[in-house]
């Protein structure tokens, strides 16, 4: 039972707990010492942060201490920089929690975004439980947070839930 | 396409929202059940169990039908999807993320045991 982490502990959670914030729980196989540092240290970010099909994340500064700066960019195959996204570190107990801002812009300089962001780590067994709060201006914007990304992938999407449908039509 | 502003999925969050209507769908993807039937493991009154019944309704995700004296309801899968949908992508967005970040965590600890530790 205590063991390592099930694939189930690994599931992902997201919640909607106010009508501006999403929640995202999810537990790691690793101390929340190296949790942080995937999270936080440049190089670690590059591997995980995974941009959209054709683009490049082309800078990436993450100062996690108090008044740091968070800067990042990606070019496309149409444009350099395609999208950027910049924020300030407000709050940071190292290994602890990380409250920081973040606005994403085009660059024609249209706000495409802005939330501010807690990143929270509890350490349990060697285990790390990450929750990440995302709020919002607005319910319209988190709303299109969640929405964002719906073309791609549609089909994928239907075929998933066509299997998941049928299978509970037929009683679970 | 789903719109990012759409009344009838605030309808359907809405009707997802309390865990007796959610209990019923559960219920509902076993088939066509009457009222009673609803009510009975709710542990609620049957005017209770019919309002619940009704918000359903209203988002379109249970459709009633009149069978005598036998009210029945079935399940509407289409807003469901509609509504899994909207939320999917995002998951999944996630989801892939934090699966790379497994494997760079294993990474980590594995370079981790391999260097000297520190006196």
């Amino acid at each position: 039972m205590n063991q390592t982490p099930s694939s189930a502990l690994k599931d992902l959670q997201i919640s909607t707990p106010t009508a501006t914030t999403i929640v995202l729980t999810r537990t790691f196989n690793a101390p929340r010492r190296l949790v942080w540092e995937a999270m936080f240290t440049p190089d670690r970010m590059r591997r995980w942060m995974l941009p959209p099909p054709g683009w490049t994340l082309t800078t990436c500064v993450c100062e996690p201490r108090e008044g740091g700066t968070l800067d990042l960019a990606w070019k496309s195959d149409d444009a350099d920089p395609a999208m950027t996204l910049r924020g300030t570190f407000t709050e940071v107990v190292p290994h602890e929690h990380a409250i920081h801002t973040e606005t994403m812009a085009l660059p024609s300089g249209q706000v495409v975004g802005s939330l501010i962001e807690k990143h929270a780590f509890a350490e349990e067994a060697g285990s790390t439980i990450m929750n990440i709060t995302q709020t919002y201006d607005s319910k319209d914007a988190r709303d299109g947070a969640i929405a964002s990304g719906m073309d791609q992938g549609l089909d994928a999407c239907y075929q998933q839930l066509d299997a998941l449908l049928g299978k509970s039509a037929k009683g679970e | 396409m789903v719109l990012d502003r759409s009344p009838r999925l605030d309808l359907v969050f809405h009707a997802l929202a309390h865990p007796a209507r959610r209990a019923i769908i559960r219920q509902l993807s076993g088939g066509e059940r009457n009222l009673s039937e609803l009510a009975a493991p709710l542990k609620m009154t049957f005017p209770a169990a019919t309002k619940h019944v009704r918000v359903l309704e209203g988002a379109k995700l249970v459709r009633r039908r009149v069978a005598g004296r036998e009210h029945l309801c079935r399940l509407e899968a289409a807003p469901l999807k509609e509504a899994m949908l909207w939320t999917e992508q995002f998951r999944r967005n996630w989801e892939a993320r934090f699966e790379a970040l497994d494997s760079l965590l294993d990474e980590m600890k594995s370079e981790e045991q391999s260097r000297p530790r520190r006196p």
